[in-house]
């Protein structure tokens, strides 16, 4: 009748008087696929917490199929043939894929487990949805991005009309990400709708039929995705103002060699890597996911032992051989996985940002709480970081607060050298463009980076110099005006780029 | 009333605490109160106080040490037969604390560089410390003695002042000093960062190894001072019996107290709390006459039911 296979009317939700959700109405198009756009924040994950039955909503009403239903847990929002894949997966490690693709509905047969159909269908969908992965394989073995597809089959798995995406792509390569988007697509076509909520506008204009913005709690824009839409309008509705991705890339003069890697190697995560940093550099290290690129500098960070080769710091041989010698070097670094390697969930926002240099702001014998809350000052005023009370736990941030959070603790011990992996992993567009101009900023002072990244956007924006991985290996080093998305892309998969007239 | 709630929930083991000394009031007030029973109760768990502030340290870094009780008699051990044999109780005490913290950081070497889990370790090592002591002592104890004996036994038997214990005060000072050290010193700021999230902490520049080193000498040295304060008061240590069990009534003190067994979260109040509600259960017991035999089983299901309380008020405050 009216099209949507999902409507939400005025839904309000409060948070201890904190009021989340005003007044918000939301409607998805069956067959479809709808955008759910906003910053870190701004009610989006709330609202569909409330559409998956999580959360309750104190106002408003939900539809499925123009019927009123009243969505008082999960089991109703499951029945109705809605799945929610939430951001922070929820597999099992120690169980196989089929196993976990089951989990809670085994199929049984007189009264014990059904293996051999359980791998079947599990193999069935996996192969349809053009993923190479074996059933019985432990979900432990598999990397992030592949644990997102077991998701997907999951819901699949279990006749979801609904399927709600929380930043799916957040951990996967492009590869990978135009996987999930054909599976997507032909499950629209067979009558599936998506609502997928994510901060990369570039796959939004990919993928997407129709958008919502939401900021603040209310929705400020909505529509199809057609030729009056583009990346600059939507992010324009997300933080307010017009945004420039090109004004980011400032050149500067670099100094003299920060850091020198000479025949590193570790033979079964990466080879005889050469490469070398100058004082105010951005250093670009890209490729797909497994690369090997976290793994040089878990040992250039001195988390492990190299097998071969030398690290030069300030032409000076240097052994790194625990994280505070890398500190005493000069070197910071800011994980990958936020969550799982950056924040210390039980601290308090003052007490993580402290936590590398708490050491030295120390009298005789304790610390001195006024050096910390001045040097904490310092970094919540220069990075931006929003938090009405330094005090509070960091679980309670948004994302992209929370990442400053870990830059500003990198920050602390005034390195010479940062190494950020994956600096922008689930953070909004706004956070993302400060995150940017804070290490453009850094740069001129003379601080020098290295970026590992698998979005060749965001190694363009920033980099000066681009070493490009490929299985282990540094497969060409390019200079920021030979670099594109595309070749980078061609690289990183193997591929040569002579026919550009060049030699590699 | 969620200022209400918020405030039992951070302060559950206050809370818990404040049950079992109501309950206490109720069923047998006219004894309980007594200003000697108090007295009683607070320096018969000073012993126990002192080696769960330890414990405290030890869970919140994600470890447990099952070995509090076998490192108590071969520390105590220690103390004595020095004494005995050079007749100096500062020699004797600081062997003691030597030996301890030898012992602690042994463990520490085992559970942080070889990543040997500390359940594993402790066993072992719970298991040889009780053993070389009986075989030192033959399976039976040893007595101070020579002229310096009477002087010894004064350290856990006189008072600071009339009615006022010397036990009470040196747990209650070790505690501030804990207190002090878990709120106001990186490194006990890092126990927390590391029982929370140990790869974040690595990758914070912090030396989690070192971290983990230092806390379980802590521990050894607080049990060095439990053995001494043990010791003295009772003038003796026994092979087989003393420090029996001491690790539980320290495990079960730190988690009443509110302390997390996955780590990262605890406190030296809580502890304290914790030690003082165990005390009341034992005490309570006494006065009712519940049958020896039957003590363990009905501590037992208080210590679960105080913490499954507290998990209830937590929840109800987050």
């Amino acid at each position: 009748m009216s099209g949507f296979v999902v409507e939400m009317l005025g839904i309000e939700k409060s948070f201890n008087h904190n009021k989340v959700l005003h007044s918000v109405d939301f409607y998805l198009r069956g067959g479809s696929i709808h955008a759910l756009l906003g910053e870190n924040g701004t009610g989006k994950t709330t609202l569909m917490n409330i559409l998956g039955g999580v959360l309750k909503s104190d106002a408003g009403e939900i539809r499925v199929d123009s019927a009123p239903i009243i969505m008082h847990d999960t089991s109703v929002s499951e029945n109705n043939g809605i799945a929610f894949i939430h951001q922070e997966l929820t597999l099992i490690n120690d169980l196989a894929v089929y196993e976990n693709l089951f989990l809670g509905k085994e199929l049984k047969k007189n009264g014990i487990l059904n293996k051999s159909e359980m791998v079947k269908q599990s193999r069935d969908i996996l192969e349809h949805m053009g993923i190479d992965l074996n059933p019985t394989d432990m979900v432990s073995e598999l990397n992030v991005s592949y644990k997102q597809v077991v998701e997907i089959a999951r819901a699949l798995l279990r006749n979801a009309r609904v399927i709600i995406m929380d930043e799916p792509t957040a951990s996967l390569t492009d590869i990978e990400i135009d996987n999930v988007f054909s599976i997507m697509r032909s499950l629209k076509g067979k009558g599936v709708s998506f609502v997928f909520i994510s901060h990369k506008l570039r796959e939004i204009m990919l993928i997407a039929d129709s958008y919502t913005v939401m900021r603040d709690g209310r929705v400020v824009a909505d529509g199809a995705v057609d030729g009056n839409v583009s990346e600059e309008s939507l992010a324009r509705y997300m933080v307010g103002k017009e945004i420039k991705y090109d004004d980011v890339y400032s050149p500067r003069p670099l100094g003299d060699t920060i850091i020198e890697v000479k025949g590193l190697s570790r033979n079964r995560e990466y080879r005889d890597i050469n490469f070398s940093v100058s004082k105010g550099e951005i250093v670009g290290f890209t490729g797909l996911l497994g690369d090997g690129r976290s793994e040089i500098f878990a040992t250039v960070y001195g988390c492990n032992k190299p097998e071969r080769g030398v690290v030069l710091v300030k032409g000076k041989l240097t052994r790194i051989r625990s994280t505070s010698a890398a500190r005493n070097n000069g070197i910071s670094f800011v994980p990958r996985d936020r969550k799982e390697n950056g924040i210390v969930k039980d601290l308090s926002v003052a007490s993580n940002m402290s936590l590398s240099i708490i050491d030295r702001l120390k009298g005789i014998l304790f610390i001195s709480h006024k050096k910390e809350s001045q040097s904490n000052q310092v970094y919540v005023d220069s990075l931006h970081i929003r938090v009405s009370d330094i005090n509070v736990l960091i679980t309670s941030l948004s994302g992209g607060n929370q990442q400053k959070v870990v830059l500003a603790k990198a920050l602390g011990p005034k390195p010479e050298l940062i190494i950020l992996d994956n600096p922008t992993q689930g953070v909004d567009v706004g956070a993302k463009l400060e995150i940017y101009n804070i290490i453009i900023e850094l740069a001129k002072q003379g601080v020098s980076f290295v970026i590992l990244s698998s979005e060749a956007q965001e190694i363009l924006m920033l980099c000066d110099r681009i070493y490009v991985m490929y299985h282990g290996e540094i497969r060409r080093e390019l200079s920021r005006a030979e670099a594109s998305e595309e070749n980078i892309m061609i690289l990183a998969t193997g591929g040569s780029v002579e026919n550009w007239g060049r030699a590699l | 009333m969620n200022k209400v709630k918020k405030f039992i929930g951070g302060n559950s083991a206050l809370f818990a605490f404040a049950v079992l000394f109501i309950l206490a009031v109720v069923l047998k007030g006219s004894t309980f109160l007594q200003l000697n029973n108090i007295v009683n109760i607070l320096r018969n768990n000073s012993i126990i106080g002192i080696a769960a502030l330890g414990m405290t340290l030890i869970i919140i870094t994600g470890g447990i040490d099952l070995s509090v009780g076998s490192q108590l008699v071969i520390t105590g051990l220690v103390v004595i037969t020095t004494i005995n044999a050079t007749g100096s109780i500062a020699l004797g005490v600081i062997a003691g604390v030597v030996t301890g913290a030898i012992l602690g950081g042994l463990t520490g070497l085992l559970v942080s560089k070889c990543k040997i889990p500390a359940f594993i370790v402790t066993l072992g090592t719970m298991t040889i410390y009780r053993s070389m002591s009986q075989y030192l002592l033959n399976g039976g104890g040893v007595m101070i003695k020579g002229p310096r004996a009477d002087a010894y036994i004064t350290i856990s038997n006189a008072n600071l002042f009339p009615r006022f214990p010397l036990p009470i005060f040196y747990w209650m000072l070790l505690a501030v000093i804990i207190y002090l050290f878990t709120k106001h010193t990186p490194t006990g700021r890092y126990i927390y960062a590391v029982g929370s999230n140990e790869k974040a902490t690595l990758l914070s520049s912090i030396n989690v190894n070192r971290v983990k080193i230092i806390t379980y000498l802590i521990s050894g040295v607080l049990v060095a001072l439990a053995a001494v304060v043990e010791t003295s008061r009772l003038g003796s240590i026994n092979s087989a019996s003393s420090g029996s069990s001491y690790e539980m009534d320290a495990i079960a003190a730190a988690v009443i107290g509110g302390t997390s067994m996955s780590g990262g979260r605890g406190k030296i109040f809580g502890t304290v709390m914790g030690t003082l509600t165990l005390g009341i259960i034992n005490n309570m017991m006494n006065l009712l006459g519940v049958p020896p035999f039957l003590v363990g089983a009905v501590k037992g299901s208080i210590i679960i039911g105080a913490v499954l309380l507290q998990k209830r008020l937590n929840e109800s405050a987050a």
